[in-house]
């Protein structure tokens, strides 16, 4: 070695420069929110519609319906043909897409500014009024059968299940989104109409637009919209709380050609945005980069891992952090007794300065760079507002300042013990 | 936003994209020869090289390189792909002149530590192992090797197995010593800092650094192997690749492919989603890989299906295949397929790292700056009869590629054989 490590002196985090508009926040006569983010510069505008219908809220027998009523709705609406959005928002320049979580569904377009207002017209008619056709409900069902039958091909998909089962019994979190097989089979077209009727409501939805906006005004086109036209329903749903259990379990997986060591905990949730904002410094602190504790012990040290990650995961009901080591069958047992340790040795001695720093940097760059694309921006803003979180885009940075060593020894670190989380091992069959 | 083209002393093209604004800085140093360039027994130096660049390199340690990295919250990665070396830094724009003078400083000056190689080398062998989980993956490697066989283009970047496993210092020095001499170009976007030349030359010792500007010039061919192969895995679905070498980036035929990429693999009302998903409920994942190549680039059809509709799936892939080749797109099909193309180029140039990206990948090639506002407009010139003139002359042998089950891959090979006899 011909120099020592020296760590950079740690450096205040610096604002937004320069300050990010905050968004403005309009309503619409029946109470549907409207939030809009101007970015002059970008090239295309983000519309994503968001609304409180996850697969969590799915009844038992209506397993896989939140998702399965995602890919339907781009079958076709009341106005438009089966494959007509996608043609037309195409034929625009744009494209779309969807996602369906635990909490909640998007639909999103990204569309070039001149051809906003006809897409936004568009969109709204597609996701509000869908058609559910019989034939093309048929042959969508074999289309996420198919999506469930990939997904069951990767062997790490299957583990990650496995792990949310045992972790999160008796909570939606611990069953798959894509539903079972069998309850997809019996799904019919009167069940997901109704799904969607009780679910797709003015109080339940929010839109978020981000881009440039001079030219539109979508308060007034709105108005006259199938979003305006939604009926207001009782209390938004919001999802019952997860109480995480705590337990070990090895699996055997055709297939696999490395092992996993995969650990789930129980962090506080969405709602907590304060909490949030430290457990994302937490996990970065512990595992993002080379000089994270966990990848400089387990991959540069010791080699015992291929990859070490801990991803946070924001959710309703309480957030989950996930682990995954990827590893050698015959290293597992030392993999899970460095990670025991990584962790004593933090609740002995809290982190350094420079590591929480360091991690500051990291999260905080790396918020910024993701604002730099109108559809990260629109993704963030609106689904905040679609649980009632109206802050605006520098307030995670302000958040982040209130965290120092001894408040994350205090009130965090304690949470991440693994007697506290769920340990899946994954070996090969 | 403007643009500057300068010259670093020693002949390095020097790109500055000027977009104030999000205060970040995008840098993308694109070197000439990627693993394509790996000697044969050593198959995997390339990406090699390109992981222990970061281990180290002036006055760095490892540890003390990604010190300074990570604690600016910076990002840093160097990737070889098959083509070239490409070189990555994003920061906070105030961070810029702490981090620029690391670019060349790692081209140069890498330390190439024993201990730190074997850690890399062994991270590859691992990843090479854990990618036979995915079956997409496994259907890949095979397609390559009947497009590529032991050509330049018939290995994984990450390399094979029993030749990364020799590989030492010796290669990685002989291999860094050559970085950059067939072509390297260096492109900035974003907030771009003063005298940027001064750092980016920082650390610098014996003189500049002398290289060229990526030449246009022919790379690595296809050779022709078989045209069927398949892979026996337990799982439940098939997985389908149908494809062929084609063409390099920028030569005249490529711009008539990526607009039939356009037509049928971009976007939800693209030919292959429409006619494969959407009227026969087939398959989740359907599309086309086409990516830029230095080379004869592959093209290719891929899906994945249920075991027992294995039949059914060949079936109408080499159906769209086929008519690729018998009917010219209709002229609402061609002006779809231009107005993806078109905002295709508008989503790709949305943050800074994506603008910095896709040019340092056009000039790497060898091709003027300003090459996708030019393929933009050539493109509105093509005619349907143009396209199906190009398909028919490079997509006329497509070869197939299967992985899963032994049942679905007979059902599917049948349904070939009886193409083959036609």
């Amino acid at each position: 070695m011909k120099l020592s490590s020296q760590p950079e002196p740690a450096l205040p985090i610096q604002p937004l420069p320069p300050p990010l508009p905050d968004p403005q926040r309009q309503s619409l006569s029946n109470g549907v929110e409207l939030v809009q983010l101007h970015l002059p510069q970008a090239p295309v505008l983000c519309l994503d519609f968001w609304c409180r219908a996850g697969s969590a809220l799915e009844r038992q027998e209506e397993s896989g319906l939140a998702h399965f009523l995602e890919h339907m709705v781009f079958k076709g609406s009341t106005t438009l043909a089966a494959g007509e959005f996608d043609r037309r928002v195409e034929a625009l320049g744009g494209n779309s897409n969807a996602a369906t979580g635990f909490d909640d569904v998007h639909y999103h377009v990204l569309i070039p500014p001149p051809a906003a207002a006809e897409a936004l017209e568009l969109l709204l008619d597609l996701v509000l009024q869908p058609r559910l056709d019989g034939d093309d409900f048929a042959m969508e069902r074999q289309v996420v059968l198919e999506e469930l039958a990939q997904s069951e091909d990767q062997p790490e998909e299957v583990a990650f299940q496995e792990l949310l089962r045992q972790a999160c019994p008796d909570h939606p979190y611990g069953l798959p989104i894509l539903g079972r097989r069998e309850a997809l089979e019996a799904h019919r077209p009167e069940l997901m109409a109704a799904f969607h009727a009780s679910h797709y409501r003015a109080d339940s939805c929010c839109l978020a637009i981000a881009g440039p906006l001079h030219e539109l005004d979508l308060l007034q086109r709105l108005e006259d919209s199938a979003l305006a036209r939604l009926p207001a329903g009782g209390s938004p749903w919001t999802p019952r709380p997860l109480a995480l259990q705590a337990g070990a379990c090895t699996l055997e997986l055709p297939r696999l050609e490395a092992a996993r060591l995969l650990m789930a905990w129980q962090l506080p949730a969405a709602a907590h945005q304060d909490a949030v904002v430290g457990v994302d410094l937490l996990t970065t602190l512990l595992a993002e980069g080379r000089r994270s504790r966990l990848v400089q012990r387990l991959r540069e040290e010791l080699r015992l891992v291929e990859s070490i990650d801990l991803d946070l995961n924001v959710l309703e009901a309480g957030s989950l952090v996930l682990l995954e080591a990827v590893c050698d069958p015959a290293h597992l047992d030392r993999v899970q007794s460095e990670v025991q340790r990584v962790w004593n040795e933090l609740m002995d001695t809290p982190p350094a300065e420079a590591e929480l720093e360091r991690a500051k940097r990291l999260v905080g760059n790396g918020y910024r760079f993701g604002l730099e694309a109108a559809g990260s921006v629109a993704g963030l803003v609106g689904n905040s507002s679609l649980w009632g979180r109206r802050h605006n885009l520098q307030a995670p940075l302000d958040w982040m300042d209130r965290w120092d060593c001894a408040r994350l020894s205090r009130e965090l670190i304690p949470l991440l013990d693994p007697q506290l989380g769920f340990s899946l091992r994954a070996v090969p069959a | 936003m403007t643009v500057e083209a300068r010259t670093l002393a020693g002949g390095c093209p020097l790109w500055l994209i000027h977009r104030p604004g999000p205060a970040i800085l995008s840098a993308k140093l694109w070197l000439r020869g990627g693993s394509s360039g790996d000697r044969p027994g050593e198959r995997g130096a390339a990406q090699l090289l390109a992981g222990v660049l970061s281990r180290g390199c002036g006055p760095f340690s490892g540890d003390a390189l990604a010190d300074l990295v990570e604690g600016l919250g910076a990002g840093l990665r160097c990737d070889a792909s098959e083509d070239g070396t490409l070189i990555s830094l994003k920061c906070a724009s105030d961070d810029a002149p702490q981090l620029l003078p690391l670019l060349l400083q790692l081209v140069r000056r890498p330390w190439l530590v024993d201990d730190q190689i074997d850690l890399e080398r062994q991270l590859n062998l691992q990843t090479l192992q854990r990618q036979k989980e995915d079956p997409f993956q496994l259907a890949h490697d095979q397609l390559r090797q009947q497009l590529y066989g032991q050509g330049p283009y018939g290995h994984d970047p990450l390399g094979v197995e029993p030749e990364l496993q020799q590989l030492g210092r010796e290669a990685l020095e002989r291999q860094a010593a050559a970085l950059g001499q067939a072509g390297a170009v260096l492109v900035l976007a974003g907030e771009i800092p003063e005298a940027v030349e001064e750092l980016l030359l920082g650390g610098q010792e014996g003189g500049a650094w002398a290289t060229v500007p990526p030449q246009r010039q022919a790379g690595p061919g296809g050779s022709s192997g078989d045209h069927f192969a398949a892979s026996q895995d337990e799982t439940e679905q098939l997985v389908l690749m149908l494809g062929t070498s084609t063409v390099p980036m920028g030569s005249a035929q490529a711009l008539a492919l990526r607009l039939l990429h356009c037509h049928l693999g971009i976007g939800m009302s693209s030919r292959l989603f429409v006619a494969l998903r959407e009227e026969h409920g087939l398959a989740y994942d359907v599309g086309v890989h086409y990516p830029a190549r230095l080379g004869a680039a592959p093209f290719v059809f891929h899906l994945s299906s249920s075991s027992e509709r294995a039949e059914e799936a060949t079936s109408e892939l080499l159906r769209e295949w086929q008519r690729l080749l018998e009917q010219p797109l209709s002229p609402e099909e061609l002006e779809l397929a231009l107005a993806k193309f078109r905002g295709q180029e508008a989503l790709g140039r949305q943050t800074c790292s994506q603008l910095a990206d896709r040019h340092a990948l056009v000039l790497g090639h060898g091709l003027p700056f300003d090459f996708a506002d030019r393929c933009l407009e050539q493109a509105a010139e093509l005619t349907p009869g143009q396209l199906q003139a190009v398909a028919q002359e490079l997509l006329g042998a497509p070869c197939l590629s299967l992985c899963g089950p032994a049942a679905a891959i007979a059902s599917a090979e049948r349904v070939w054989q009886r193409r083959q006899l036609r």
